[in-house]
């Protein structure tokens, strides 16, 4: 029997520990992410691109080449690179306020003409780090620095649902899937296959992953995990919604 | 299971309050003031919302005053690129340290909540929450005002009266301005723990005047680049 | 509208937050805005107090999209304003570009960073071209620079005047230090101090039927012909012109005999005022310059400064890489006085700073 290393051996270690607060869900999708580069052995062709916002943090977070863009913008850098280079994997990583609302319309125009780039969206319900406002994934109710008295749906609409509507976009051939870092397992998977879909000249590939705040959702360890599981999870439903690979989660 | 309840005299205090209310002030303050009698203390920065304007540029200079400072630290920002990673995990678990804990809480709409964030606090017996208030801030300017804050901050144990205005207070002013301060925490129910008064006022102010101690303090934010 | 502040009072606040309550004195209706530091406060206090004043906030899914909405409000005949920084202003510039165009009364508060790009989040004064002459083509625009929490009070309400007296975008240009620093001020109604608030009107969607009690409103920034935009632009140009002696502002000390001028704007400026007096103090001649409008630039102010002083150099420090400097320049084209500058990109400039570069050109 073999022990897996702690560590992925894409990681960049010179940059860890890494400078994501305690109880971060990035800390969680970036080591599944950096599993997923081991074992499909791409570390050599990958290019890492990250966002602003707490995404960022991960600019030097990889042993690959990584490039850090502008708020909103990791799609369209990631497509320019993607289509100049066919043979490099791509992968774009932001939060939601980057891909859902700022880059929103890099994100659909990417789906629309089926990029064949891998992005990884972080729904933690806020922007972090400009100090916890408002998302579009912010649930009703839900206070934040831009809405003091609660989300109210009347005033800003209900939480964008990223996989649902990409599903809608995109064709047969693209990888959607929401996952959560509350099972890691799965997490992986997914991440895994949004790779393999685009390494094997597939379509559009996308993993929404539901995380954790709990600087600014200012909750302890206990809240925090309650909050993902019952509260995000139940708005925000986890799952491949398209799968080309044949493989999917049963 | 946590070592502060094996200890019986040790300070944890945790300071809140309104934007630019005095929080680091009373902070560096009573850390100092601990320090002074030869306690050990770790003064801890958690403004989750902007680490990088709030005691960065005077981490230096506080832990040549022989405290131990869990801030940012200019180096530790270098690549965080907007305002960095807000909590880092020596401040949530800063109860773990050995002497007294001094809080300085960033403000926010989660108010109190922000203790959530260390380890153990809302289970220490030792934790005592003080509200910092200026009455010559427009938020709290009232007595209405301030009681409508305090009851959205969360659980408060007492009240700093902290009202000035900067370079331009005098007598005049710390007495009204924080008369209004004492009627909110009446209305409350709530104590005011000191009036904090800029040392440059020393000698000046009718202490007689207040119900409870005037401290008077030396106020070290101007000292950072932005103030 | 309902009292915001009630009796004029001293208040000690952040930037930020004194940008919320002038807003709020001046009228202001909606916000529109992004989150994007050092602004934030802007935001998080007009969210916390624009709901007790029947006011209004959205966030908005980028700064492209707050500047067309505060477009459209201000058409629409309400007071908007947004509020941004850094990549925000150059995402701005499209719309600020429209309300250039349309004339429309749009009231921006830039809080420098750092820069190229991301740059940081702290501060700089390296905003000064992008926001005096960003758009595309030749807009119009005005351009305070503040240097304290009561400036960037008046100047927030004086901004709202400016927009809806004259029709012109207008900007309050603060920086990272401004929005987060904090000091006393005091706070006031602005109809206490004299100061009639412009009320606002729509462009479009006014009141009657159309053809009988009004004409129907067509509004539009393309032209088909060439000959049609040329005398769009040189409308525009000729209407700001001749506004430029009413709003043009400047602020100028102990130059009449000075060897040196210090030219400096915004927070900046009061680094150059405390090393002025301690120069003089230590029988160096300086003085001190400062345009309070960037635009219109007080381009004749400063020639005559220069002229009537008779100073031997001209001393130019800002928080950037030469953005007054190159202003400068431009302005005030043909003079012969030598200037010397003191570059500090992204920052902070003390007045020792100043001191030991006079000192090391005198």
């Amino acid at each position: 029997m073999t022990v897996s290393p702690a560590v992925p051996k894409s990681w960049y270690l010179p940059s860890k520990p890494h400078k994501f607060c305690p109880g971060c869900g990035h800390g969680i999708v970036l080591k599944a992410l950096g599993e997923a580069i081991d074992e499909l052995d791409i570390q050599d062709k990958t290019i890492f691109g990250c966002d602003i916002g707490c995404s960022l943090l991960s600019w030097d977070f990889f042993n690959c080449d990584s490039t850090q863009t502008h708020h909103g913008r990791t799609t369209p850098v990631m497509v320019g690179i993607k289509r100049s280079r066919p043979e490099l994997v791509t992968i774009g990583y932001m939060g939601d306020g980057g891909g859902y609302s700022i880059g929103s319309q890099h994100l659909l125009n990417a789906a629309v003409r089926n990029e064949r780039v891998t992005l990884i969206l972080v729904n933690n319900t806020n922007y972090g780090m400009t100090g916890g406002q408002m998302a579009p994934t912010t649930l009703p109710g839900q206070k934040t620095e831009t809405t003091p008295y609660g989300r109210d749906p009347d005033v800003t609409g209900y939480p964008t649902k990223g996989p649902e509507f990409l599903s809608a976009l995109t064709q047969d051939d693209a990888y959607i899937a929401r996952a959560t870092v509350s099972n890691y397992r799965q997490l992986k998977r997914f991440i895994k296959n949004a790779l393999c879909n685009q390494i094997e000249g597939n379509g559009f590939s996308f993993v929404e992953v539901l995380s954790t705040c709990p600087t600014n959702w200012r909750t302890n360890a206990q809240q925090t995990l309650h909050f993902l599981e019952d509260e995000m999870e139940k708005y925000f439903p986890v799952g491949e919604l398209k799968n080309p690979l044949g493989k999917g989660d049963k | 299971m946590f070592r502060f309840q094996s200890q019986t005299n040790i300070i944890i205090e945790a300071y809140i309050g309104e934007y630019a209310s005095g929080k680091s002030e009373m902070a560096i303050n009573r850390a100092l003031e601990l320090k002074r009698q030869g306690r050990k203390v770790v003064l801890v920065d958690l403004d989750t919302v902007e680490p990088f304007y709030t005691l960065r540029p005077l981490k230096i200079l506080l832990e040549e005053k022989g405290l131990e400072v869990i801030s940012m630290s200019s180096e530790d920002t270098f690549g965080l690129g907007e305002t960095g990673a807000m909590l880092t995990p020596q401040a949530r678990w800063a109860l773990w340290r050995e002497g007294d804990i001094i809080l300085d809480v960033g403000y926010g709409v989660m108010g109190a909540r922000t203790l959530n964030l260390v380890e153990g606090a809302y289970e220490s017996p030792h934790l005592r929450i003080l509200a910092v208030i200026n009455a010559l801030r427009p938020m709290t300017n009232s007595r209405d005002r301030i009681v409508e804050y305090l009851r959205d901050l969360g659980r408060v144990d007492a009240i700093i009266a902290n009202s000035h205005l900067g370079e331009d207070t005098d007598t005049e002013l710390v007495l009204t301005a924080n008369q209004i301060v004492f009627t909110a925490a009446r209305q409350l129910g709530l104590t005011v723990e000191y009036v904090a008064v800029d040392e440059k006022l020393r000698g000046e102010i009718p202490e007689e005047r207040f119900p409870v101690p005037v401290k008077y303090i030396k106020r070290y934010m101007p000292g950072a680049m932005w103030k | 509208m309902q009292s915001t502040i009630g009796e004029s009072k001293k208040a000690f606040m952040t930037g930020n937050e004194t940008v919320t309550w002038a807003a709020l004195a001046a009228g202001a209706e909606v916000m529109f805005g992004y989150p994007i530091t050092p602004q934030n406060e802007v935001m998080h206090y007009w969210t916390r107090l624009a709901p007790k004043f029947g006011r209004e906030f959205l966030q908005t899914e980028d700064e492209i999209s707050a500047g067309f909405t505060v477009c459209g409000a201000v058409q629409a005949g309400k007071k908007a304003f947004t509020a941004t920084a850094g990549p925000g202003n150059v995402l701005m510039q499209e719309p600020f570009g429209m309300a250039e165009a349309m004339r429309l009364p749009l009231v921006a508060v830039i809080q420098q960073r750092g820069g190229p790009s991301s740059g940081t989040v702290v501060y700089s004064q390296q905003e000064v071209t992008l926001t005096t002459y960003g758009g595309n083509g030749e807009g119009n625009r005005i351009v305070y620079s503040t240097a304290t929490h009561q400036e960037i009070f008046d100047y927030v309400i004086k901004g709202f005047n400016s927009a809806w007296k004259y029709r012109f975008p207008t900007f309050i240009l603060g920086d990272g230090y401004q929005a987060k620093m904090r000091e006393p001020l005091t706070i006031y109604e602005p109809q206490e101090r004299g100061i009639e608030m412009v009320t606002p009107y729509p462009l479009i969607g006014k009141a009657g039927h159309i053809g009988a009690d009004r004409e129907v409103q067509h509004l539009c920034n393309i032209y088909s012909l060439e000959e049609e935009l040329y005398d769009v632009v040189m409308q525009h140009a000729a209407e700001y012109e001749r506004i430029i002696p009413e709003l043009v502002e400047y602020e100028q000390k102990e130059c009449d005999d000075a060897e040196i001028i210090i030219v400096s704007h915004g927070v900046v400026s009061r680094a150059a005022d405390d090393a002025v007096k301690l120069l003089r103090d230590q029988g160096i001649k300086a003085g001190y310059f400062r345009p309070i409008t960037l635009r219109p630039f007080p381009e004749q102010q400063l020639r005559d400064t220069i002229a009537k002083s008779g100073a031997k150099k001209m001393l130019v420090a800002e928080s950037a890489y030469g953005q007054l400097f190159r202003l400068i320049r431009q302005e005030i084209y043909g003079e012969t006085i030598p200037i010397e500058t003191l570059l500090m990109p992204g920052v902070g400039i003390i007045d020792y700073d100043i001191m030991t570069k006079v000192k090391s050109i005198l």
